[in-house]
């Protein structure tokens, strides 16, 4: 050990190699770790440094990191190493230039931007992504604790409005190991939900068949919605393709004798949603390790709790009401809680402490908006997921929301 | 078209105008004082609140001056000059209210408010309202929405720069460099509006 201690203290004193500090600064730190003591946000009140910050996330993203390689296969292994070397790369030419030290956010950064992508990402988009996030989401910033965005969320961003075919359409189904099939692609939950939605009624009172109205379908959401239906003796379901959100309305109209088993599909279970089973983003379909991961964060005071119960709780609150009086378009509660990476975002990306407000009053302010965002752009617009677009949106409005929070709590007093 | 229904219109159109074609973010109009007022975030404010006001106001006055005066004289390709008249003439009249109610907020603004005169934005929404074939109804609530939807996004934009004002940004990029950087970054997160509303 003594070699390679006494290597690096020379190789930082040898004149040629000055430009390349950062690169050396970086091995030694992570041979020897480093007792520098922090001098970039975020400060946090405790003996907690940067290191052990990051080193937190990082662990609390392995489970979800471990489930993507189950069910989406070794790609994702490759797809991670692609954004740790473009990214790291972006990292250390700034650092050189700029004469810094190479932070060690990027650690987080390479490792949560492939988690957000499709499975069938090509690399070479990959790599665009994560070197647009780290130069205009960071870099051009200042590095790791002055970003004003998300980074991984910049990279995704950009990739999905310049690649969109790639990035919304191919979905690749996850492995089921109990069925010999190869990968197929399929549409997300959200996506299916949507297209039902919309090419037919959701949740009616009673079912007419009308010869001349070829592929007639309905979409139930509930098993009570099931029953209120199949009770109506007016209710004529000869022909009509009936799709049904979650097992309980699934069974409902199982039972139902006038509904013929051959016509009747069920668009995903709650349970596959929970586990993974069901197509998504690499590391978000898996929701309960997500929640595991987000809950050790919490434990641990890396991540406060305020953000995620603000933000989910809008979400449920305004697809409670919004699914009463327009099924067509708002989604169930529940199924908009566990669907698309709103747990991933919700419980890893909103609370990113550097881009997210440090009040309390802002951080109920910023998970509110990001809920009501959220649930507006899943929705009404032709995108199918929201997460991403509101987090950044809100992130732009973060500074603004913290300074409005201390204009009010420190106002000079009224003379 | 009855009352109720027209009011429903303007509202739709102000939230489309705020959020959906939101005036800087989507058109990139209104971007010199944008660029340049974006320091702090009360001065930035109260431009903000200026634009709100002047944009709401101009709009609603060049429809009544296209309906009543251009139209029926056949004089339609007039209405950039008539436009700039009428938007000059307000913006003196809002210049002297300022200076004799907050001579603070006039000092802060200093250049840039007589420079609302020739802010693309406020032309801009007039021009609109009239290629959209607006009624006045919604054409105030389109007025009003494009005013708000720059207030919203130059606010976001000082309390950005007022954080960054301590930060290690490259030398190259330090002002306009970044401020666009940031706008550009806004702008690809409101595509996600897109199709709301519209």
């Amino acid at each position: 050990m003594k070699v390679i201690r006494s290597l690096l203290d020379k190789l930082y004193e040898v004149p040629g190699l000055q430009r390349y500090k950062p690169i050396i600064g970086a091995a030694d730190a992570i041979l020897y770790g480093t007792n520098e003591t922090t001098h970039a946000a975020p400060h946090v009140v405790d003996n907690i440094d940067i290191k052990r910050y990051m080193s937190f996330v990082i662990l609390a993203l392995l489970p979800a990191v471990a489930a993507s390689v189950y069910f989406f296969g070794f790609r994702v292994i490759a797809i991670i190493m692609v954004s740790y070397m473009a990214g790291g790369a972006v990292e250390v030419i700034f650092a050189m230039v700029g004469k810094h030290d190479i932070h060690e956010g990027f650690l987080i950064t390479g490792l949560i931007f492939p988690l957000v992508l499709p499975p069938t990402c090509p690399l070479w988009v990959v790599a665009i992504g994560v070197v647009f996030g780290t130069m205009f989401g960071k870099e051009m910033f200042g590095g790791t604790g002055r970003n004003i965005f998300n980074p991984a969320l910049v990279g995704r961003l950009f990739i999905t409005i310049a690649f969109p075919a790639i990035m919304s359409a191919n979905w690749q189904q996850p492995f089921d190991y109990s069925l010999e099939t190869d990968a197929t692609t399929v549409a997300t939950p959200l996506g299916k939900y949507k297209s039902t939605a919309m090419a037919g009624e959701v949740n009616p009172t009673v079912v007419e068949f009308k010869e001349d109205e070829a592929n007639k379908q309905v979409l139930f959401t509930s098993a009570a919605a099931v029953e209120k239906c199949t009770l109506n003796p007016e209710s004529k379901f000869d022909g009509v393709k009936i799709y049904c959100v979650g097992n309980g309305a699934y069974k409902k109209a199982a039972k139902h004798k006038r509904i013929e088993e051959s016509n009747l599909t069920r668009l995903f279970s709650y349970g596959d949603l929970l586990v993974g089973k069901e197509p998504g983003s690499m590391g978000e379909t898996c929701r309960i390790v997500i929640i595991l991961g987000g809950i050790f964060l919490m434990f641990a005071k890396v991540s406060n709790w305020r953000i995620p119960v603000s933000y989910l709780g809008t979400v449920f609150v305004l697809a409670l009401v919004g699914h009463r009086f327009l099924p067509q378009d708002i989604a169930p509660p529940v199924f908009q809680i566990f669907a698309g990476g709103l747990m991933f975002g919700a419980m890893f990306m909103a609370t990113d402490p550097i881009t997210s407000p440090f009040t309390k009053a802002g951080k109920y302010c910023f998970g509110v908006s990001c809920g009501v965002l959220t649930v507006l752009i899943r929705s009404f617009t032709g995108y199918v997921e929201g997460v991403m677009f509101s987090i950044v949106i809100m992130n732009a409005f973060t500074p603004l929301i913290d300074q409005i929070v201390l204009m009010f709590k420190y106002r000079p007093a009224k003379t | 078209m009855n009352m109720t229904s027209e009011l429903w219109a303007a509202l739709v159109t102000c939230f489309a105008a705020v959020f959906t074609g939101n005036i800087l973010l989507s058109y990139f109009l209104g971007m010199c004082p944008f660029t340049s007022v974006s320091r702090e975030v009360k001065t930035a404010l109260g431009l903000g609140c200026a634009v709100v006001f002047v944009m709401t106001s101009t709009a609603a006055l060049n429809w009544l001056a296209y309906r009543f005066i251009l139209k029926p004289l056949e004089l339609e390709y007039f209405r950039f000059v008539m436009f700039i008249i009428i938007i000059a003439a307000f913006v003196q009249f809002v210049e002297m209210v300022i200076d004799r109610y907050s001579p603070k907020l006039y000092y802060n603004l200093g250049i840039f408010l007589p420079l609302i005169t020739v802010n693309c934005a406020i032309l801009g929404a007039s021009l609109f309202m009239v290629i959209r074939d607006y009624s006045f109804i919604v054409t105030v609530g389109y007025g009003f929405g494009s005013g708000l939807g720059w207030l919203l996004a130059i606010s976001a934009m000082a309390g950005i720069r007022q954080r960054l004002a301590n930060d290690r940004i490259p030398a190259g990029l330090q002002g306009p460099g970044i401020t666009l950087i940031i706008a550009g970054l806004m702008a690809l997160a409101f595509i996600g509006f897109a199709g709301v509303l519209t």
